[in-house]
């Protein structure tokens, strides 16, 4: 299911077969992202499937063991200064080495650092999502944290953003204003967004772009209205001791007792589905679309519990 | 004219906000020269890609039921007649729902209609206020 398209011109983020391993852990294997450009891309995973180490590679902060990565046709081993000019990046820690310094200060050092920094949008922004200037950086909560990070990110309207698990650790509100922001960020410059989360729920009317990573691998990358079409939800009537085609990828399955109902997820185009689902005796009673979380849902292995 | 979203409806979020300006046509509240949000206004408010706005707001402009003025805003066309068109479009999504619905229950079209008629001629017959047409100024039809 993944990306067929080899051309890397169309992409504003390309990878390609990019590896990465800790010891004896493999932490990216063979990863083919693509990114087209004005895309909301949403990686999903769950932790530890290694999307922090593949937002670390594209900031050239890690260097895979194999494979490339391109960010604005640069090869970021080669070119991490000019990548990181370009990118507003949100990452999952703060390693704060300006612990001593107060927001105030941080944010003025930023804008020093970059001459498309719009002070009056930092100013917004700083009011929108309540950073107080007066704090240090090194006594801020982890949402206050997030906060600071996202004001950064955004205030010199970057052409791609580069946000990892952006609103971890913020409270509901500031969540949705905090998406809300972003939204509007969007509307008012072309922008590029990768954005990794595990609350794929929140980012559900913003994606366009869905990427999934299991263990390393990325086992499914697509448009969204194609995740949507392809993986659905079936209501069956099947025959005695029925099972789930292998080739339409069964998750979720439920059974009533009498074992002649069936609920699951199934992956393909609706009509292939069905003609499948025909041959094994099963009729399709209902056929309903997925919530974007669980759609995705449908490519990360059930929990073994 | 307030727009919300169903993430699990199954129809795409940019028809979605097409249907409900229809919709808000049609039960008047947005009329003729009635301006409506930017689309950051709106991706905002919503929480959506600004693109979905972008996209629904292309559909309804190249019906010819919302314009763009230069440098103020999107608006209602001034000759807008919702109840021919408009309501035609409504209806038809409608149906077309319906129709897929049934034929996913293994139903033909005749029964559904069928149906519909009995389901209605009963709810006239206790007073339920579902059956009856939508008003000017209620902002939930029975869409």
């Amino acid at each position: 299911m993944t990306h067929t398209d080899p051309r890397a011109g169309d992409y504003v983020v390309a990878t390609h077969g990019l590896s990465k391993r800790y010891g004896r852990e493999s932490a990216l294997e063979h990863v083919d992202l693509r990114v087209p450009d004005g895309a909301v891309y949403v990686l999903v995973g769950v932790n530890g499937a290694g999307k922090s180490t593949l937002f670390k590679v594209l900031m050239n902060l890690e260097r895979p063991d194999a494979g490339t990565a391109e960010v604005f046709g640069l090869d970021t081993g080669r070119a991490g200064p000019e990548v990181r000019a370009q990118v507003g990046y949100v990452p999952e820690r703060q390693d704060a080495p300006y612990r001593s310094m107060t927001c105030a200060r941080l944010l003025r050092h930023a804008a020093a650092f970059y001459p498309e920094w719009d002070h009056a949008y930092a100013d917004h922004l700083t009011r929108a999502l309540g950073v107080r200037p007066q704090r240090r950086v090194g006594g801020l909560s982890k949402g206050e944290t997030r906060r600071l990070q996202l004001v950064l990110a955004l205030a010199y309207r970057p052409p791609l953003l580069l946000l990892d698990e952006p609103t971890d650790g913020l409270d509901p509100v500031v969540r949705r204003r905090a998406l809300a922001l972003l939204a509007e960020h969007l509307a008012d410059a072309p922008t590029t967004v990768l954005i990794s989360t595990h609350h794929i729920h929140e980012m559900e009317s913003l994606a366009d772009h869905v990427g999934v990573l299991r263990e390393g691998r990325l086992v499914a990358q697509m448009p969204r209205d194609e995740l949507q079409r392809t993986v659905r939800s079936y209501r069956l009537e099947v025959p005695d001791a029925w099972a789930a085609p292998r080739e339409l990828q069964p998750t979720g399955l439920r059974r009533s007792s009498a074992g002649r109902d069936v609920q699951c997820t199934l992956v393909g185009e609706e009509r292939e589905v069905a003609r499948r689902l025909a041959a094994t005796g099963a009729r399709v009673r209902q056929v309903s679309t997925l919530a974007l979380e669980d759609a995705a849902l449908a490519f990360l292995p059930e929990d073994p519990s | 004219m307030l727009v919300t979203l169903d993430p699990r409806d199954e129809r795409p979020l940019y028809l979605q906000i097409v249907d409900q300006v229809r919709r808000a046509l049609l039960v008047g509240t947005l009329r003729a020269e009635d301006p409506l949000p930017s689309v950051r206004e709106l991706a905002g408010q919503l929480v959506v890609n600004p693109r979905t706005v972008s996209q629904a707001y292309r559909e309804l402009e190249g019906e010819g039921v919302i314009y763009v003025r230069r440098g103020q805003g999107t608006f209602v066309a001034p000759t807008i007649h919702p109840d021919r068109r408009e309501r035609r479009a409504l209806v038809r999504g409608v149906a077309e729902r319906a129709l897929v619905d049934a034929r996913r229950n293994g139903l033909g079209v005749e029964e559904l209609v069928t149906m519909i008629c009995e389901v209605a001629a009963e709810d006239e017959g206790e007073g339920s206020p579902s059956a009856s047409a939508v008003r000017p100024g209620e902002e939930e039809g029975a869409a």
